[in-house]
């Protein structure tokens, strides 16, 4: 063990901003670290720094590792794993603790600093706000300014070492930029790692269980963003198609566990009327499927399938956020001759699970002249009886869809879809689910479309002869509006709630269209800006087929030329400062004089020269020798410099 | 930090280091050529490498690259790339701190053999804005770390041992910073000779001087004859404030110093030829030690050596004569 000295308090004009920085950059991480980790690295923070001011030693080396063991070992208990952005931003903040206690020397503190950055580098990796950037930028001009604290005079004021440093940082910004425009981008990484983000993705769930509990959620994070090209459609027929499920179990409709690819989807789709142009911007969602308008015809993102069910699918997980274009028909037959075996797939449920709807639905087909006929006595069943559309039911046991149509009669579109579909099935009518989102709210600043967590929704679609496959959405029937409007409204209300007040506030509601469509811009232009726009970007400057050989040419063409830039504002900024004009004028005095003072000849001397010398009147030398020293050591006076010139003229 | 003392290049290979380094150092000064007494440090004289600190930054912010290309994640290119801006202008600005300051030889004090010669180097900053963190180095040793406001001049101490009387010569010595972020440090070599002097080391165990031929009447050297009271006399700087006559002072508000016959008397000679030692050097000590001796108790005395004499006198100046006589007696280059 090293012999205990005490600390001497020579870091005590840098340890306060090294942990100011450690703690800006532990800022975004804390609602994620177990709370004991943040309590530890403050504890040593305050811990060491009273150790500085109290000239105590630091704790004993073995104290140390102890300490260390017990870190580490909590990390594992509390993670069990050390890899990903969770533990491993954990362990960053151990070891700036432990190492807090160990710093002796000034210069100990680089290791504190490097462990910030690396935070700050894993806070990204986790989320990526819009507010990330200054947040960024701020924690960087912080490190740096404690950097240089490190090294710096113990006097410095402090804003000399913040304008040091937001100085070198702000050299540094241009060509920052430069390297994050031309710097090429690759798209597939060198090793899969999964991003731990320790944050919950909200999406749909593959299956439904209505009468569970509820799962629909409230939330008004985006799911999608839609740019259209051309007319938008109608609110009734914004239906996102997503996952479509066909497996229903008396209580639990499921669809196809993997998607697979098929090639007969598009053949056995016959477009009708016009079609629908428009850009999808999805955020991760960490399943397979991915967003279209009823009913998808073409898309333009690689390793990304229609299924049997026309149902757009990506092979790999969407775990980040993905844009793709894409062709929608409003107006379709599809399947239309679908085989009688694949028909069967969509009447079967399981027989005595909810045998009254059964019953009810085959009475009542029976009571129709054709399938349309009952499909609209149903709906009208819906429409006309005591349904009402909650989003929160009560539960519904074991014969769930019996008790929901006979006894509960509250719920939302999985408790309607679910039923409507039974009763189909029920009744030798094909049927199935989809999953997907309704509606979408347009904002103007931006012109275009947010689809929120909130929207998702569940209908049916129903196989009628000769005219395919046909939506049918329940839920329409009971809360037309639910449909018709959207939910636009809801929102607005909502976040008016949120903040507090009472009533709808307009303005509010604008400003959280803004900052949308801000955030819209943000993930299109910064998060996104990967190779296909890096390409497109670099085509629009007048590359012509760019590849990473001429981007990398034109970034060190660029860098060489920031540098230079740099270089001659450090120049400018260590030139001499002008020389004040007195000087300047005598040295026009010396100049008509025809001779040169010597090193270290005073003025007077001088002037004696020059009197002897006998080429310039002696009088007007002596005034002129008098007025200037007047001027340099006199009280300022502004006559006198005007004196000085104009005898200097004169001469 | 001793990871990052470890990584810098004088640790890692030491041996090759120290011969490169001697190397580079000749190589430089036939480059420069000697520098004049006021040295303004231009860019081609400067140069830069980076530090152990800096080669982990570049490590560390390498490792960012591939992390940020690997998550394909655009705002950790964003630091990563602020990152690597901020080496390249801390590169610049490194040794733009450097750029344009004068340097000049501020003198040294003269020093006994043995003691080091503290080497006085005035560095100016002749610039609109504080160059920050400079220091003067000679190989290993260091002088103070020092910021210079616009406009300022400090001076630097640079201490260095001497061994012989004569001339002290600081040959090279250095300048240098690793401002800001101690990621580069820029330094520059300068040769612009400045000279100290060195006084012969005084003996340790000198013999009395000998009764002076010329010295009226027999006195030794540790009698004073202060009892010997002769008269006052108008005080004189050099003068011991323990023969001021204060109580005189007090009545007249005039300072007198009072004289004693012994003193007015002991005007006596330190004579080479009459020192018995075994050598020069050691005669030298002598004298040097009897003129040290003699300047502390403000006796009069004269110093002859073959070819130069200086008659005998009191106070700093006849002391810095004689001495400096004794420095460079009998060497190839008083000049230096």
């Amino acid at each position: 063990m090293a012999k205990a000295r005490g600390t001497d308090g020579s870091l005590l004009a840098s340890l306060p901003w090294t942990l100011l920085a450690l703690a800006f950059a532990l800022l975004p991480h804390v609602p994620y670290l177990p709370a004991w980790i943040t309590a530890a690295l403050l504890t040593c923070a305050i811990w060491r720094y009273s150790i500085e001011v109290r000239r105590k030693p630091v704790p004993p080396a073995l104290l140390r590792a102890a300490l260390a063991l017990l870190a580490f070992l909590g990390v594992l208990y509390t993670y069990s794993t050390i890899s990903g952005v969770g533990p491993g931003s954990a362990l960053l903040a151990i070891m700036a603790a432990l190492k807090l206690l160990e710093t002796r020397q000034r210069r100990d503190q680089f290791v504190l600093l490097f462990i910030a950055i690396f935070l700050v580098m894993s806070s990204l990796l986790r989320e990526q706000y819009l507010w990330s950037l200054p947040y960024l930028v701020l924690g960087i001009i912080l490190i740096m300014t404690a950097w240089l604290r490190t090294a710096a005079d113990d006097a410095e004021p402090v804003r000399r070492s913040l304008g040091t440093s937001g100085r070198l940082v702000l050299y540094a910004a241009p060509l920052a930029l430069a390297m994050w425009i031309f710097f090429p981008r690759i798209s597939t990484p060198f090793w899969a790692v999964p991003i731990d983000t320790g944050t919950a993705v909200t999406g749909l769930s593959d299956t439904i269980s209505p009468g569970d509990i509820s799962a629909l959620s409230k939330s008004d994070a985006v799911a999608f963003r839609v740019k259209f090209e051309g007319t938008v459609p109608d609110p009734k027929d914004r239906y996102w198609r997503g996952l479509v499920l066909h497996r229903f179990d008396g209580r639990t409709w499921s669809g196809i566990s993997e998607p697979r690819i098929s090639s007969s989807a598009l053949e056995n789709t016959e477009t009708l009327g016009t079609a629908v142009n428009y850009r999808v911007t999805m955020e991760p969602t960490r399943q397979h499927w991915m967003f279209a308008l009823d009913i998808p015809y073409d898309w333009d993102l690689e390793s990304t399938f229609l299924g049997p069910q026309h149902q757009l699918a990506r092979v790999q997980p969407i775990d980040q956020r993905i844009a793709y274009n894409a062709v929608s028909f409003p107006e379709y037959r599809i399947d239309a001759g679908m085989h009688s075996s694949r028909r069967n797939w969509y009447l079967e449920f399981p027989e005595g699970r909810n045998p009254r709807t059964a019953e009810l639905a085959r009475s009542m087909r029976a009571a129709a002249r054709s399938d349309e006929s009952y499909i609209h006595a149903v709906l009208t069943k819906f429409n006309e009886e005591n349904y009402h559309y909650t989003l929160e039911p009560p539960p519904l046991g074991s014969r769930p869809v019996d008790r929901f149509l006979f006894e509960t009669q509250r719920g939302f579109c999985e408790h309607y879809a679910s039923a409507f579909a039974l009763m189909m099935r029920a009744a030798g009518i094909p049927a199935r689910i989809v999953v997907g989102y309704q509606g979408g709210e347009l904002n103007p600043v931006g012109d275009y479309m947010i689809v929120r967590q909130a929207d998702a929704h569940a209908w049916t679609e129903v196989w009628l002869p000769g005219a395919g496959w046909r939506r049918v959405d329940p839920t329409a029937a009971v809360a037309p509006e639910r449909v018709d409007a959207g939910r636009t409204g809801a929102m607005f209300d909502g976040s008016g709630a949120a903040w507090g007040l009472g009533a709808p506030s307009m303005l509010l509601h604008n400003i959280v269209l803004a900052w949308d469509a801000a955030n819209a811009k943000w993930n299109e232009w910064i998060l996104g800006y990967g190779p296909e726009n890096q390409e497109r970007f670099m085509t629009w400057l007048g590359m012509d087929d760019p590849d990473w050989r001429q981007m990398l040419l034109t970034l060190v063409a660029i860098v060489t030329g920031l540098t230079m830039l740099i270089s001659l504002a450090l120049i400018l900024r260590y030139r001499p400062p002008p020389r004040d004009r007195a000087a300047i004028l005598y040295d026009r005095f010396v100049r008509k004089s025809g001779l040169t003072p010597a090193t270290g000849e005073t003025p007077r001397v001088f002037a004696g020269r020059v009197q002897r010398d006998g080429a310039l009147p002696a009088v007007a030398v002596r005034g002129i020798t008098d007025t200037y020293l007047d001027v340099r050591y006199g009280p300022p006076d502004p006559s006198l410099l005007q004196r000085l010139e104009s005898d200097i003229a004169a001469l | 930090m001793s990871s990052i003392r470890w990584l810098s290049p004088k640790r890692l290979l030491p041996g090759i280091n120290r011969a490169a380094s001697r190397r580079v150092r000749r190589w430089a000064r036939r480059r420069q050529g000697a520098d004049g007494p006021v040295t303004r440090l231009q860019p081609r004289r400067l140069y830069i490498l980076p530090t152990g600190v800096g080669l982990i930054f570049a490590l560390m912010t390498f490792a960012m690259l591939l992390g940020s290309m690997n998550y394909n994640n655009n705002l950790s290119f964003v630091l990563t790339f602020i990152l690597i801006g901020i080496g390249f202008v801390a590169m610049h600005q490194c040794q733009r701190n450097l750029v344009g300051l004068e340097v000049s030889f501020a003198g040294t004090e003269p020093v006994f053999a043995g003691q080091s010669a503290q080497f006085r180097i005035a560095v100016a900053n002749r610039s609109k804005s504080p160059r920050y963190r400079i220091r003067l180095y000679i190989d290993d040793v260091q002088s103070d770390i020092k910021d210079l406001e616009p406009g300022e001049s400090r001076i630097f101490v640079l201490p260095v041992r001497t061994e012989r009387r004569g001339w002290v010569t600081l040959e090279r010595f250095g300048i240098r910073t690793l401002f800001p972020f101690e990621l580069f440090r820029s330094w520059a070599w300068l040769h612009m000779n400045p000279k100290g002097i060195v006084y012969p080391h005084p003996a340790e165990h000198a013999p009395p001087p000998p009764a002076s031929r010329t010295a009226l009447g027999h006195r030794q050297h540790d009698a004073r004859g202060e009892e010997d009271f002769a008269g006052l006399r108008k005080f004189h700087i050099g003068d011991s404030p323990r023969n001021v006559a204060w109580k005189a002072y007090a009545r007249s508000d005039q300072l007198l110093s009072k004289q004693f016959a012994g003193a007015d008397m002991s005007s006596q000679w330190f004579d080479f030829d009459a020192v018995v030692a075994d050598d020069l050097e050691q005669r030298l000590a002598i004298l040097t030690r009897w003129i040290i001796d003699a300047d502390r108790t403000q006796e009069d005395y004269g110093l002859r050596l073959p070819g130069q004499s200086f008659p005998p006198a009191h106070g700093e100046a006849h002391r810095r004569q004689c001495l400096e006589a004794l420095a460079l007696f009998g060497l190839e280059n008083p000049d230096g």
